[in-house]
């Protein structure tokens, strides 16, 4: 399956990177980072919504949050993802308001698939015995 | 990693370096935050983790030893990364690395020049933490530079290799230096190459062989050094023929020809300063012998400038010689200085408009006249403190102190003469030790005297231990002559004088100093000398001796000095505080010669304010005191921090200062462990 999240580009190589970060010191360590990243990503997402109803067509404060939200993707390797923010971002140096709101829908698009996707994943991992690194229920 | 072997015991560092290097990383996101802990655990480095700026701050401000390395994001809601960034570089002289998802070229250029050591894209890859280590390692070894023979033992002990660390880190000593003659690199080497481990991913030159210990050099040898290069003529002077006349064991060429090409910088950069200085001198009216320090060259002739030969020809030799060490010239300056202090003064406010001469010259060296003090210390705050020569720095600063002081009355332009030589860190740093012991206070003062004397003359020489010799000569003299200008010379003599009159006057020139200083403000007189102290202060500064600044000046000619650098950096801004400021501004320079001096300057920059003036002449004893005490060093650490603290909390009270240095010294070496992180770091840990 994992396999399958990186074909399909939802991950890329910093998701292996992170991968190897476990070891027997940190052995939920994906899962915790994910879960993570879920977690401040909801916050972050909210964030923009906000500013995309509060702050019409302010590009640089939905610019500087959307950065936030980039770096986290960056940092897990969610990769489809971290494309849609960029685009976002792409939008906003343009100036295009439509072109945000769109991209934006298309980011939440994105985290909620990732999402379920990695739950699936970390329980199939945990499926797979103890050998594997889930442990306990994601998210 | 052995965090708690970490803390504090450099042995243990030193062996295990780069592994258990102490990184402190700052990011709002804690998704990056907590991937980054784990990669830099995973590089066997030791990590504190914060999500604040202004957290991490405290925690760097607290335990400046804490840590060796910080990265920092830079997109962060309560606090900019740029600004987080100079804070740091500024007041703790660490590396920083910047991260941050924008790779855009203005950002990174942005980074780069708050100071960022290195500028990492987001996702941050193992491959490149695994590097970074050699930001420290650079670092330390810049400034550290003319490390003390102690910091050679230190790191010559046999790395033994305490591979207890898996990580095959970088057997190497400095990456950078890798190319280099093991004998530099001594202490990263010996830590690195025991260790050997896998995976290094560093080109050491050989990580299997054992490196050559690290040529320390010494006032005494930079003083052999600087008589060979006169003895040929500068022009002539190649790096065999000084190797046969130096005739030292276990010198090779290659050392001697990079001593060489440092100490030609430091000439250049003391005859820049000189010839500010000179015109500040002619500003003043005169002292031209003083201002001649020229005598770089012949630090060992420096004794003679005592006579005050080299004083005359200080400003624009001083300032001129070769930023690096020239302690020779700053030896001769101060000698000079002393003596044109001497017979300068004369009178007894003399002194005092020389040390706050020098005081303001610190700070700007534009104003130099008026603002002498305030001037430097704000225009000193702009840190660029060059790492090298740490000691020419500080001598600088007392050149550019006694200079300050002698303008006005004459005798700055002696001051000047010597605190711009820029007297090579080293010496520098061994006379302030010398100095700092007996007399702490007696830097404040002589900090005036001394600086003349050592910044005059020592932009060209090197730091050599002549130059502190010279300041000892001057300080003797000064001391009977005033506390003024005992002052000066304290400082720039500080090392050496410290058996002389510097011990007696110890207190009094801080007086003096802190009364020229409080009356810096008004004082016109000053803004003369002051003038000179900047061009020599920057020289010093610049020469990144910070650390020697620190000694030398150990009290005093830490103030001049850095308010000399505080005015040269900060090209001589507002003279109010700026003395201070000069300080601390001389501080950060000298933190960037040299993480000691750096902690000085950085708490300089800090205070820039009138009161700090006060402070700062303090601080800069500090600095010097603490300096001195540590280890050349370290020294500069501790008296950095010492001085921090002294600054600001004594903004006024000179006598503040004094106890601080007397207690500097004293716990110089508790300090170093706090104050010079990274001069301790150097010195011991290597990192």
């Amino acid at each position: 399956m994992k396999k399958s999240l990186f074909d399909q580009g939802y991950l890329d190589e910093q998701f292996c990177q992170v991968e190897d970060l476990q070891d027997e010191a940190s052995p939920n360590f994906v899962e915790e980072v994910v879960t993570l990243f879920f977690k401040d990503s909801g916050r972050l997402m909210s964030n923009i919504e906000q500013a995309l109803e509060k702050y019409p067509r302010d590009f640089n404060r939905w610019d500087a949050y959307m950065q936030q939200l980039k770096g986290s993707c960056c940092s897990i390797g969610a990769s489809r993802m971290k494309n849609e923010c960029m685009s976002f971002r792409d939008s906003c140096g343009q100036g295009n308001v439509e072109g945000c709101m769109r991209s934006f829908q298309k980011v939440k698009r994105e985290h909620a698939v990732l999402r379920q996707k990695l739950e699936s994943y970390f329980q199939l991992l945990r499926q797979a015995g103890p050998a594997g690194a889930a442990t306990r229920p994601i998210m | 990693m052995r965090p708690d072997e970490r803390k504090g015991v450099v042995a243990a560092r030193r062996d295990q370096f780069p592994v258990g290097m102490r990184v402190l990383a700052v990011d709002d996101d804690p998704v990056c935050l907590k991937v980054l802990e784990t990669l830099l655990l995973r590089c066997q480095y030791h990590v504190s983790t914060t999500n604040q700026a202004a957290i991490a701050l405290k925690m760097l401000r607290e335990n400046r030893d804490m840590f060796d390395l910080v990265i920092s994001d830079v997109h962060m809601p309560d606090m900019d990364g740029f600004k987080l960034l100079e804070l740091v570089g500024l007041e703790m002289d660490l590396p920083v690395i910047m991260l941050s998802v924008n790779g855009e070229t203005k950002t990174v250029m942005k980074g780069i020049t708050h100071g960022a050591c290195d500028y990492l894209l987001k996702p941050v890859r193992i491959e490149e933490l695994r590097n970074i280590w050699q930001h420290v390692v650079r670092r330390k070894f810049s400034t550290r530079d003319r490390a003390n023979l102690d910091i050679y033992e230190e790191c010559n002990k046999p790395s033994n290799a305490d591979s207890d660390h898996a990580h095959g880190h970088v057997t190497c000593g400095s990456p950078d230096q890798s190319g280099r003659p093991s004998k530099k690199r001594k202490e990263y080497y010996s830590e690195e190459e025991d260790e050997g481990e896998e995976d290094n991913t560093q080109e050491t030159d050989d990580p299997s062989a054992p490196k050559k210990p690290r040529v320390v050099w010494s006032v005494e040898l930079h003083r052999k050094f600087v008589a060979a290069v006169n003895q040929l003529g500068i022009d002539k002077a190649v790096p065999k023929r000084i190797l046969e006349l130096m005739n030292v064991e276990k010198l090779t060429r290659e050392n001697v020809a990079s001593h060489l090409q440092k100490y030609r910088l430091y000439l250049k950069r003391l005859s820049a300063v000189a010839s500010q200085q000179v015109s500040i001198v002619a500003a003043l009216g005169g002292r031209d012998p003083f201002l001649h320090m020229g005598a770089f060259e012949g630090l060992q002739g420096y004794q003679a400038f005592t006579s005050s030969t080299s004083l005359s020809s200080f400003t624009p030799h001083g300032l001129i010689n070769s930023p690096r060490n020239n302690p020779a010239a700053f030896g001769t300056q101060r000698v000079s200085a002393s003596k044109s202090i001497q017979t300068v003064t004369g009178g007894h406010a003399l002194n005092h408009s020389i040390c706050d001469a020098n005081k303001y010259h610190l700070s700007s060296p534009g104003n130099q006249q008026g603002n002498l003090g305030q001037g430097m210390a704000t225009s000193l705050g702009q840190t660029q403190m060059q790492p090298k020569w740490i000691q020419e720095e500080t001598d600088d600063l007392s050149t550019i102190f006694s200079g300050n002081g002698l303008a006005n009355s004459g005798m700055s332009a002696t001051l000047q003469g010597v605190t711009s030589s820029p007297l090579l860190p080293q010496e520098l740093v061994e006379c302030t030790q010398v100095k700092v012991g007996s007399q702490p206070s007696v830097l404040t003062p002589s900090v005036s005297s001394g600086h003349l004397e050592g910044t005059v003359g020592v932009s060209s020489s090197l730091l050599d231990p002549r130059v502190s010799q010279q300041t000892t000569i001057p300080l003797s003299e000064f001391s009977a002559s005033g506390l003024p200008i005992h002052g000066l010379f304290n400082n720039s003599c500080a090392t050496k004088l410290g058996a002389t009159s510097s011990a007696s006057t110890p207190v009094h020139p801080s007086d003096d100093l802190l009364v020229a200083r409080d009356t810096k403000a008004g004082a016109s007189s000053f803004g003369s000398t002051m003038l000179l102290p900047p061009d020599t202060e920057q020289k010093y500064l610049n020469f990144g001796g910070g650390n020697s600044f620190k000694h030398k000046f150990d009290e005093r000619t830490a103030d001049s000095l850095f308010d000399l650098k505080f005015v040269w950096s900060s090209g001589l801004s507002s003279q109010s505080a700026s003395n201070i400021g000069a300080h601390h501004s001389i501080s950060q320079r000298w933190n960037n010669s040299s993480s000691n001096n750096s902690n000085i300057g950085a708490r300089m920059i800090g205070q820039p304010s009138s009161s700090a003036s006060t402070v700062a002449p303090h601080a800069k004893s500090d600095f010097l005191i603490s300096g001195d005490m540590l280890v050349p060093k370290n020294a500069s650490d501790l008296s950095v921090p010492k001085l921090q603290s002294e600054l600001s909390s004594s903004s006024c009270s000179f006598d503040g200062l004094l106890n601080s240095i007397i207690k500097v010294e004293k716990d110089d070496v508790s300090f170093s462990d706090d104050l010079g992180c990274s001069d301790f770091y150097s010195l011991g840990a290597c990192i």
